[in-house]
């Protein structure tokens, strides 16, 4: 097998690699700025400069040439190379900035190059504390500065597009964010303009950087130079909790982290995986932080002679009960959701069965031609293929208008069925309506019982995508009936660990009064003798594997450890078309 | 060191001869042009397939004539073999180095020579497409380029079955847009691909990919100007011109404090100082020479007293640590001021690096705001010490060959001349000790 000598230490390898990640993938280091495992290779920023050679094997005997000292012959090339485009090649020897003290001074150089123009303005930057330039400074760069003449000066606070700020300034021109709108987006709207240290990325004049993905290039850039225009200065990122997640705004269920602070979700960003989203996210599903945050249903509500008032969840567990028992069986319609997750619509099924009624049924959320085949799809609900999966009936819009019309109970979950014209508010004033929701809408207006639940930011609970991969959320804020620090699975951040109660900003206002729905069960069924009883997502989820087929190898603990399963979809589930 | 024995004084120029109205294509079919073209096509005994073509002009050794000096039909013969998709050839006309101007004497007064010599070269590679990349500040020169070339097309030396040959081939004239760097081989490629002038990471070298994507060869626009005296005289007669490991005619391109600056055509390993005293006229105003800039203003100076005995080929150059470049040599005579002029140079490189890559981006910047500093006469000495420390922290370490070119003079210069720039510097208030 090939082999290649990094450090001194043997590596054998197949296939074609590049140096840098060859080094990143052994869990070694090798500082960089402008490659990315995605995108081309331009070799700019000469940040992973390393010392590359290779033995010299004697061409009759194919021997390795020894020195006097026995030691092997090493043909280094004549200047240091970049690995990140330097192909790995049999008997290569490598040298980097560990074991090197050339590699260590051209890294050192090439640092104290990039900060001269630099505006050293850590302090007041966003990218502060998760910013590979102050990172790889502290790390491998210069202890000070020799550069006693004026920084070059280039245009700041340029608002580039809707979404995306421009510093030039801190800019050092690695090409991510002009490759990867040329590359990935395939829009080709940004380029660098002007030349030599005058240089920086741009739109074409007059244009707008309204790139659906525009949000990706600040992440990928390696400085502040690009930032996000809503959470500009909002807060530090070594102040805020980090929870994995899925997106909910579509059906690609792109993997995402929930950055937040004080129960507020402040940002969200794409997290990898490759057999979903790679690197990337739609803008739009970065813009569903304020779903988590605003407009929330706290507290259930209760329709009083035409007005909905605050209610308490005594009052609203007895409504509730109430209005099943009145209903007869035949006249209650269930109506799951394919923007709930698989573990809420389970429950309603499992609820429909108890009572010995119809199975839920569900209307698909689709507009055809949204989607851009690639990370946007027609799909704008996260789980209907987990609607399917789980046998509900599917129904048009027109099917369930006139079911809804002819019931006496209609429940509902999440799915705003006014705001998105499937039902007008006269078919929902006949039956007597439940609706189980996160955010006030049309819909949960017109509704007699609203009872509040967990969004994905606050329960764990699993969705399943347009591809049919399963994939699932963790609790990312507290609600009143909820603390992070007796919750092992959520997430602790810097002030949770070291601050006190003084200064770790938590603010009671910041918890929604809402239940996860299989909480809500538990405590309404044990009213009435039905046996409803979880704990968490969890499980709910070993239930659903052992009674629903297609779930049967599904566990938290198996979608974690692969990041999503994947399901066999049957034939009719694949198409995500509109009807 | 090779003692020079170059006739150059009874030399009959060749490339750009004192021919009235050369650039016509009757007078230059009159002259015998297009008679190398003609052989190479059409005489299958003398030249059997395209690689005796190469090999005829690898046996030349015509360095090239850009900067870099490689053998131009060794580099002909990194072409992969013909897989019936396009093959380009580059022609590179940029000439942006300060100090260089030999190619548009070329285009205005002998511009079918370089057409023939490319088609030649073309041929030879099985290319099809020829481009000629022109600075836009040639605007003249490229009208001129542009009306040869539909001459040429109109007599049957471009376009389809060249002469009667089967051969088919196009050329196109295409204008720069006033960058330095797109002088660069592989910037030239992306600028002529219609995209911004960044020089490519090599490897996949351009032979390989190149023009999009595809097999291309660069030449120099002289290097090219030289081929057709070699498919008609032999390898040999061009070897014997000149110095031996650097053979041939050069276009001399002689600026600066002489009486007689211009472009001559002479064969190289002429004396540096025949050069000045007597082919430019000897220096302005009976002033003593200071310094030469033997290639462009990138290849490093030459103090007065380091010209003895030196001439012009790459092997007598390189023994006092400099190189033929562009034979674009710049004369000063005494009173020109070191510091000013290498602050002139390093303005030059900072205002033309492309800023692809961090050390010449940052670099060139920091070297012209120090080197300004001294010339005001705020400097220290332990700027000059800095700048020394930059020049080595940017060469070597970039893409492409600028941040050398960058870097280079301002080492060269301090070093040749460092008390004038110690007497520029503002004197320590410290102790020594």
């Amino acid at each position: 097998m090939p082999e290649i000598f990094i450090d001194g230490q043997r590596y054998e390898y197949e296939g074609e690699h590049q140096v840098l990640q060859f080094i990143q993938d052994l869990g070694k280091e090798v500082p960089f700025f402008c490659y990315h495992p995605s995108m081309s290779i331009p070799a700019n920023c000469r940040q992973c400069l390393v010392k590359a050679g290779s033995y010299v094997k004697d061409k009759d005997t194919g021997e390795y040439e020894k020195d006097e000292n026995g030691d092997r012959v090493i043909r280094w090339f004549p200047k240091l190379q970049t690995s990140c485009q330097l192909k790995v090649s049999d008997g290569m020897v490598i040298k980097t900035q560990e074991t090197d003290e050339d590699v260590v001074r051209a890294q050192k150089d090439t640092l104290e190059f990039i900060l001269i123009n630099h505006p050293l303005d850590c302090p007041i930057c966003d990218q502060a504390g998760e910013c590979p330039l102050q990172i790889q400074t502290y790390k491998y760069g210069p202890e000070g500065s020799r550069f006693e003449v004026k920084k070059v000066h280039k245009p700041k606070r340029v608002q580039l597009g809707p979404r995306v700020v421009l510093d030039a300034e801190r800019c050092i021109n690695c090409t991510r964010c002009t490759r990867f709108t040329r590359e990935i987006s395939k829009t080709s709207q940004l380029t660098i303009v002007s030349r030599g240290d005058k240089n920086y990325p741009t739109t074409a004049p007059g244009e707008q950087f309204d790139d659906p993905y525009s949000m990706n290039t600040v992440d990928i850039c390696p400085v502040g130079a690009l930032t996000a225009a809503d959470f500009r200065f909002k807060a530090r990122v070594w102040e805020m909790n980090q929870t994995p997640s899925i997106d909910i705004t579509n059906g690609k269920g792109c993997n995402i982290d929930l950055w937040t602070r004080d129960n507020l979700v402040l940002r969200i960003t794409p997290r990898v995986n490759e057999a979903v989203n790679d690197h990337w996210m739609p803008d739009e599903g970065r813009d569903a932080y304020k779903l988590f945050n605003e407009n929330r249903i706290s507290r259930p509500l209760q329709n009083l002679d035409g007005e909905q008032i605050m209610s308490s969840w005594n009052n609203a567990v007895a409504t509730f009960n109430e209005e099943v028992e009145k209903a007869g069986s035949d006249d209650i319609l269930i109506i799951g959701s394919p923007h709930a997750s698989v573990e809420e619509n389970y429950l309603l099924s499992k609820y429909a069965n108890l009572l010995g009624i119809d199975q839920p049924v569900f209307t698909t959320h689709i507009e055809s031609g949204k989607g851009d085949g690639f990370l946007i799809t027609d799909d704008l609900a996260p789980n209907t293929n987990g609607c399917r999966l789980l046998g509900f009936k599917e129904m048009t819009a027109s099917d369930l208008k006139k079911r809804v019309q002819k019931s006496k109970l209609v429940i509902t979950i999440n799915d705003h069925f006014v705001d998105r014209n499937v039902l007008s508010a006269d078919d929902l004033s006949t039956p007597f309506t439940i609706v189980f929701g996160t955010n006030h809408s049309q819909t949960t207006k017109l509704a007699d019982l609203v009872i509040p639940v967990t969004s994905a930011a606050e329960h764990s609970a699993s969705y399943v995508n347009v591809d049919g991969r399963i994939q699932r959320t963790f609790r990312a804020k507290e609600t009143k009936y909820t603390n992070r620090r007796l919750d092992l699975e959520m997430s602790e951040g810097r002030l949770d660990r070291y601050g006190t109660n003084f200064d770790n900003w938590v603010n009671e206002d910041n918890k929604v009064d809402c239940l996860p729905l299989w909480k809500f069960f538990s405590k309404a069924s044990g009213e009435t003798g039905l046996s409803i009883e979880f704990d968490d997502g969890r499980d709910v989820m070993n239930e659903i594997a052992e009674t629903v087929s297609p779930f049967n190898d599904v566990s938290y603990q198996a979608i974690d450890e692969q990041s999503g399963i994947q399901l066999e979809l049957g034939e009719s589930k694949k198409t995500t078309e509109a009807k | 060191m090779i003692m020079s024995s170059v006739d150059w004084k009874n030399y009959e120029p060749v490339i750009i001869p004192d021919i009235k109205d050369l650039h016509k294509i009757d007078v230059y079919k009159k002259n015998g042009g297009y008679n190398g073209l003609k052989s190479v096509l059409t005489d299958k005994k003398k030249w059997p397939e395209q690689k005796s073509v190469i090999d005829e002009v690898k046996a030349a050794n015509i360095r090239g004539r850009g900067g870099a000096g490689f053998n131009a039909g060794l580099k002909w013969s990194f072409m992969p073999p013909a897989d019936g998709g396009p093959r380009y050839l580059a022609c590179n006309g940029d000439e942006s180095e300060p100090g260089t101007f030999k190619d548009r004497k070329i285009f205005e007064y002998n511009p079918h020579l370089f057409i023939e010599g490319a088609l030649i070269a073309a041929y030879a590679m099985q290319v099809t497409t020829i481009y000629v990349y022109i600075r836009g500040e040639y605007k003249d020169y490229i009208d001129m380029m542009q009306n040869a070339i539909d001459d040429a097309y109109e007599g049957g030396y471009i376009g389809k079955d060249i002469l009667g040959s089967g051969y088919d081939c196009d050329f196109y004239v295409h204008s720069g847009a006033g960058a330095y760097i797109c002088g660069e081989e592989t910037s030239m490629l992306e600028s002529l691909e219609g995209k911004r002038g960044y020089p490519r990471v090599k490897p996949p070298f351009p032979a390989q990919k190149g023009l999009w994507g595809r097999p291309t060869t660069i030449n120099n626009v002289e290097t090219l100007a030289h081929v057709p005296g070699v498919i008609k005289n032999g390898a040999e007669w061009f070897s014997n011109i000149g110095a031996a490991n650097h053979p041939g005619p050069i276009l001399y391109g002689i600026s600066g404090h002489v009486n007689k600056p211009g472009v001559y055509e002479l064969p190289s390993g002429i004396p540096v100082l025949d050069l000045i005293n007597k082919v430019a006229g000897g220096m302005r105003n009976g002033k003593k020479l200071k310094a030469v800039i033997p290639g462009g203003s990138s290849t490093p100076i030459l103090r007065a007293d380091m010209l003895d005995g030196i001439t012009m080929d790459s092997d007598s150059l390189r023994t006092v640590g400099t190189m033929m470049g562009t034979a674009g040599m710049v004369v000063m005579d005494e009173d020109t001021d070191m510091v000013d002029m290498l602050w002139r140079i390093a303005h030059f490189y900072h205002h033309e690096s492309c800023g692809q890559c961090t050390p010449c981006r940052e670099g060139t910047g920091w070297l012209e705001k120090v080197l300004l500093k001294i010339k005001n006469g705020n400097g220290e000495i332990k700027d000059l010490d800095l700048l020394l420390d930059i020049t080595t922290q940017m060469e070597g370490r970039t893409i492409c060959a600028l941040a050398d070119a960058a870097a280079w003079p301002v080492r060269n210069t301090i070093n040749r001349f460092r008390d004038e720039f110690e007497a520029r510097c503002k004197k320590s208030v410290h102790a020594v000790a």
